[in-house]
């Protein structure tokens, strides 16, 4: 985590679970949250890679 | 073929089809309320009109039955078509104002109010339910009266029988003005209701084509014949209709077909104890009164609630739920039902559990109980994180009565406390936690094979042949043998299994065919040639995702060169028609865009292997599972999604190699440590099925812990069993005995181990394809209760002794206390030994037989004489010997003064302290693990927290162990009886098997491969593994001294060493880096 | 303008979440259609550089599953 603050992420952008395969119910529930939560966060900006400017 | 222009692209349609019907074929969207595919249509609706051209002059036609023509011009979107539909949407706006459909309509053609005089009725005429009713044979509908009065309706407007409630007319009816209240209220005179789910135990409806439940093997949807209305009217058959590949066949008839078997396994397992008998807790009458086993489905996310926690009687969430134990098991007075069914306590705890964790710590749970029997694996620690960290309540009480509460939904119990007192509680919801009991279908099964019965209706079988029946040849397993939970029917299954093999092992092999084996296309060095196919699976896929445009998009991919979509990707004729493609297209890279590689990779790799392709140049897409599935209301996204998802997998197989499958020779012999009576039976078993078996035993004698051993629960003499069973062993040519013998050192892996032992110091080696893990465990000597200060405080098992040794003076004793769970379930040994009870009873009543007028006392805590051995506990109380209960922070005092022996206990009924002067006490001590971890680092294997082996899975996996052709049967495993003991000892047999008879085994190709260059020999992969694979390669050796090597044989693909590796030495073939690059690339493309 | 719909690029443990997403598509969940899974064969596969590029490329977050 410290990496990733170092570099500039935020640390929202990466999210870990643990979700056993009959979990289902689980599953939706963190994608919804973990879309709404980048959503909140707004478009990834900070680390994306800039197009290369042609001079 | 007719060939005609729509929408000014050429299109072709068979001969007699409809202009719609070939416009759906195309994807072009033409609206329509009253078509259906399998109805004639009727033009009834006049919203599917569409502009016709013959050349000369344009007409207005309905599409939906005006048939196509060689050279006709359609349009379906021109201005003039779009205003004469605004004109009708707009006139049935005006009829039925507030139908949703129709309001969408009026949306989409852009109308905001209608110029017409508003009615207010929601039927459109278009006359759908009339005529599907027709088609279902019953025709008890039709459109009646004329002009503005023409209605649907019966004939006279009289409910009829004719009407057969099929519900068909409610089904199609595009506006809604049909409801299923409407036809059981003025249209039949038939019992009208919907039809139980069997899986969800009536809670949900299903359909007369069903499939029983979404894990149901096979998957394929089934007719119920006693519902469908095509076997009650010979109508219908509109399943055929939507069917793709015409797989409906109702003229199918049931067939009797005869085998030829060796042998015969009896699993019909049981049903559920049925409650409604029960009037006191009403369980027919208050709706929140349910079984367990419809809490099952309550709490399953697939259920009717989908997980979510409610009651039934208002879908409130409950706040006070409270479970019953024992209905309809030990209870005679009501069911006839005397034995414990052994896995209520633990599934209620489980749901009472569950149920907290859905609905939070404020929810209430409340257990009332007799004895609470947690005597499984781990199960008397769930037991106790229940009540401490979740705190469910547990109330040792029966309740008689339950009574609703009136003017609500809520229900009312009375019962008293251990302490006495009388308590009346409400509660929300009430699980009768029902037990076990044998169908009369199987009863009757079992009467036709003439097999015996025991009491309860279980299986009769014996201890020392648990799974075999009365009658030769036919075996048992599951809970028809005796009520029991999942992993010991697993047991009891492999058992099974092991024991017809055993008399079948001369046909093994006899029926087998070998499969033709088409050589392998060098691809090396070959530019990738990637064959897309993308799969509508019916309308699973198609009815949601836009399959052609995902197919011509993925055509546009660097290196496809082929890209087509399928109806049904894994139907037989598709797989010989990719086969064929590729061979044709010279395809060398293959991805199915379909449902999930965790079921289908498998069958589609062998169809690429079948057109010469290395089975691993493959990829799936799963558009199903993980979009058109879940995505069903955004099939644009779902669309875009399944591109996305498309090209990230064709990046991915752009860059995989062929892998190849070490094989892997298994030598046909087997080691088994612990000659115990389980460790004897998995030898014998081995042995009979035709493999060489060495047993080890570090004692001078086989037998084990049996040696100790008096009677069994079913009363037979252990010793005599015992020594049949020893010279069996010792005459069978196959099973070599190595006693006073110590394992030294374990090399090799599945299918080569080399053991190297040590007996009498003389150093021999094995070579053995797999292990059986025998250890067993051993009775604890007792610290407490003066155990050592008196020669009349004696273990089970030293009283086991002197009946076996006919000790006279047992006869004369005037008085016996037992005391139990002496080590267990305390702190320090957190589990419950499980035969203890059962065996303290069967001494008691043994006592009993030789002193009738003994007094004898056991002192308990729980009593769980588990199954069918509850009869023993019930003739002991019959017998008069008395149970009296301690709590655990209260134990019974043993004293020993002057040469009075003495036991002082508090009475768990008065209340008051207790004093027994007696000639013996027996102390039920707990049994105690091995701990062996010297075996357990040889094979690799691992050990729990008690000192027990660790199964490969609790459940489903209870006879072996995670590492390959490494088994595990007996009290190694945890402490049990004779027949579970051998049961298992069977298992692990069957098990390995499994593995012997398969001669050579292929290892997998997705593994993790060291570039020897890479490595620094640092040792973090050989540490990290939980497989052992990683090894270093000897400083002697030739190449690559001293670097990591990884064994094929045990790689499980996981990738942790490669992640680890700090110099990126180790790649993982299948999902190496750059393909993993190639895949984030994609997708952010 | 319309609402923002993150790309999420998603790895999931083949035995543990990848199993969940197709039981939770086999019982016909509804769930946001952002995510765009990537399989590995388990969460020890997972290495910093794939989350670091995949952010680096354009990728609105990552989320890991076992």
């Amino acid at each position: 985590m410290n990496l990733m603050e170092h570099m500039g992420i935020e640390p929202g952008r990466l999210q870990f679970s643990w979700i056993s395969s009959a979990e289902s119910t689980k599953f939706v529930e963190v994608v919804k949250d973990v879309t709404s939560s980048v959503k909140a966060l707004g478009p990834n900006t900070t680390y994306k890679k800039q197009a290369v400017k042609v001079a | 073929m007719i060939t005609f222009k729509l929408n000014g692209k050429t299109v072709q349609g068979e001969e007699g089809q409809y202009i719609l019907q070939v416009a759906q074929k195309y994807g072009v969207d033409i609206p329509t309320l009253c078509h259906h595919k399998a109805l004639e249509p009727a033009g009834m609706c006049r919203l599917c009109t569409v502009e016709v051209f013959d050349g000369r002059r344009s007409r207005f036609v309905t599409s939906c039955n005006y048939p196509i023509w060689e050279g006709m011009d359609v349009k379906t979107d021109s201005d003039a078509v779009h205003q004469g539909r605004k004109l009708i949407v707009e006139l049935l706006m005006a009829r039925c104002p507030d139908v949703p459909i129709i309001k969408d309509l009026a949306k989409k053609y852009d109308i905001p109010e209608t110029r017409f005089r508003k009615e207010d009725d929601d039927c459109i005429l278009c006359g759908l339910c009339t005529r599907i009713c027709a088609k279902m044979g019953n025709s008890a509908i039709s459109l009646t009266g004329r002009g503005v009065d023409m209605k649907v309706d019966t004939p006279f407007h009289i409910q009829t029988d004719v009407c057969m409630a099929c519900g068909a007319c409610a089904s199609v009816c595009p506006t809604g003005h049909i409801t299923l209240e409407k036809i059981r209220n003025s249209v039949t005179t038939k019992n009208f209701k919907p039809i139980p789910s069997e899986y969800d135990m009536g809670l949900k409806s299903r359909k007369p084509v069903y499939v029983p439940y979404a894990q149901a093997v096979p998957n394929t949807p089934a007719i119920d014949r006693s519902v469908c209305m095509h076997f009650k009217t010979g109508g219908c058959q509109v399943c055929t209709e939507f069917c793709g590949v015409n797989a409906i066949d109702h003229t199918m008839q049931d067939e009797v077909v005869e085998l030829n078997v060796g042998s015969i396994i009896l699993s019909p397992g049981y049903q559920p104890f049925d409650p409604s008998k029960f009037d006191s807790y009403g369980y027919a009458k208050h709706p929140n009164v349910i079984t367990a086993m419809e809490m099952e489905r309550i709490l399953s996310a697939s259920g009717p609630t989908q997980g979510h926690l409610v009651r039934l009687s208002d879908h409130k969430e409950p706040k006070k739920i409270a479970w019953f134990q024992c209905v309809g098991s030990r209870d005679m007075n009501k069911c006839d039902h005397a034995y414990c069914s052994s896995v209520c306590c633990m599934y209620a705890i489980k749901e009472a559990v569950i149920a907290k964790e859905h609905s939070g710590s404020d929810l209430d749970c409340a257990v009332f109980y007799m004895d609470m029997r947690t005597h499984g694996k781990d199960f008397e620690r769930f037991y106790n994180t229940a009540k401490d960290k979740h705190g469910v309540r547990f109330i040792r009480s029966r309740v008689h009565t339950i009574e609703p509460v009136p003017g609500t939904d809520d229900l009312s119990i009375r019962y008293i406390t251990e302490s006495g007192e009388s308590v009346t509680e409400t509660f929300d919801q009430i699980v009768l936690s029902v037990g076990m009991e044998i169908s009369p279908e199987v009863l009757e099964m079992a009467k036709n094979l003439n097999i015996e019965l025991t009491p309860g209706n279980f299986c009769q079988t014996t201890s020392f042949e648990p799974v075999t029946t009365s009658r030769p040849g036919i075996y048992v397993c599951g809970a028809f043998q005796g009520p029991k939970d999942i992993p010991q029917s697993v047991i009891d299954s492999s058992a099974a299994a092991a024991a017809a093999g055993e008399i079948l092992s001369s046909a093994r092999n006899t029926l087998t065919k070998a499969r033709e084996e088409i050589p392998e296309i060098n691809v090396n060095g070959e530019r990738p040639r990637i064959g897309v196919f993308v799969c509508r699976c019916g309308i699973n896929i198609a009815g949601v995702v836009n399959v052609p445009s995902v197919a011509e998009y993925a055509a546009t991919l660097p290196y496809v060169e082929y890209a087509t979509d399928n109806l049904y990707t894994c139907s037989q004729d598709t797989q010989e028609n990719l086969v064929s493609i590729i061979k044709q297209k010279n395809l060398n890279r293959i991805v199915v865009a379909a449902c999930t590689p965790k079921t289908h990779e498998p069958l589609f790799q062998e169809t690429i292997t079948n057109a010469g392709l290395n089975k691993y140049l493959f990829e799936m897409a799963n558009i199903r599972n993980h979009d058109s599935w879940v995505h069903k209301n955004n099939p644009e996204m779902a669309t875009q999604k399944a591109k996305d998802l498309v090209r990230s997998a064709v990046a991915k197989v752009a860059l995989t190699q062929p892998l190849s499958e070490a094989e892997l020779q298994i030598k046909p012999s087997a080691l088994v440590v612990g000659g115990g009576i389980s460790g004897m039976a998995a030898a014998q078993s081995l042995a009979q099925q035709g493999y060489e078996t060495h047993i080890i035993e570090k004692s001078s004698q086989l037998g084990g812990q049996a040696r100790n051993l008096y009677h069994t629960a079913k009363g037979e003499d252990v010793q005599e069993k015992l020594s049949e069973m020893i010279q069996d062993i010792q005459k069978n040519e196959r099973i070599h005995v190595h006693l006073e013998a110590d394992l030294i050192q374990v090399d090799g892996f599945v299918g080569s181990f080399k053991s190297t032992l040590n007996a009498h110091g003389k150093e021999e080696v094995l070579e053995h394809g797999v292990a059986v893990i025998a250890t067993g465990a051993a009775p604890l000597a007792p610290s407490e209760y003066a155990y050592g200060k008196d020669a009349r405080i004696l273990t089970s098992l030293e009283l086991d002794r002197r009946f076996m040794n006919d000790d006279p003076s047992l006869k004369t004793l005037q008085s016996a206390v037992f005391i139990q769970c002496v080590g267990s379930r305390e702190p320090e040994r957190p589990y419950c030994s499980r035969v203890c009870c059962t065996h303290s009873i069967e001494n008691a009543l043994e006592l009993k037989r030789r002193n009738p007028d003994m007094n004898i006392y056991i002192l308990y805590r729980d009593i769980r004489s588990y199954g069918e051995r509850e009869y023993l506990y019930k003739e002991a109380r019959e017998k008069g010997v008395i149970f009296i209960r301690f709590s655990v922070d209260d134990k019974p005092r043993v004293s020993v003064d002057n040469g009075r022996l003495t036991v002082r206990i508090t009475d768990h009924i008065l209340g008051r302290p207790l004093e027994l002067e007696t000639d013996l006490v027996s102390l039920a001590t707990a049994i105690v693990p091995n701990r062996d971890e010297k075996l357990a680092n040889f094979f690799k294997v691992p050990l729990n927290a008690d000192g027990f082996f660790v199964e490969r899975h609790a459940k489903l996996g209870p006879s072996e162990f995670a590492t390959d052709g490494v088994f595990l049967c007996g009290m190694a495993h945890y402490p049990k009886p004779i027949d579970e003991s051998i049961v298992q000892g069977k298992a692990a047999a069957s098990r390995a098997v499994t593995l012997l008879a398969r001669e050579n085994i292929h290892t997998s190709g997705t593994i993790a491969e060291v570039v020897p260059a890479n490595c620094s020999s640092c040792g973090i992969c050989v540490s990290v593994c939980p497989y052992s694979a990683p090894s270093f390669i000897e400083e002697t050796a030739r190449f690559n001294p001293g670097k990591a090597q990884i064994n094929p044989v045990l790689c499980k693909g996981c990738g942790l060493c490669v992640a680890s590796c700090r110099s990126g030495a180790i790649r993982l073939k299948g999902f190496d880096n750059d393909q993993i690059f190639a895949q984030i690339y994609a997708l952010n493309a | 303008m319309a609402e923002f719909e993150p790309k999420i690029v998603s790895f999931l443990c083949n035995w543990c979440s990848y199993g969940a997403a197709d039981l939770a598509g086999v019982g016909r969940m509804e769930y946001p259609p952002n995510i765009r899974v990537i399989r590995i064969p388990c969460t020890g596969r997972m290495s910093p550089k794939f989350f670091l590029s995949a952010l680096a490329e354009g990728a609105d977050a990552v989320w890991v599953s076992g």
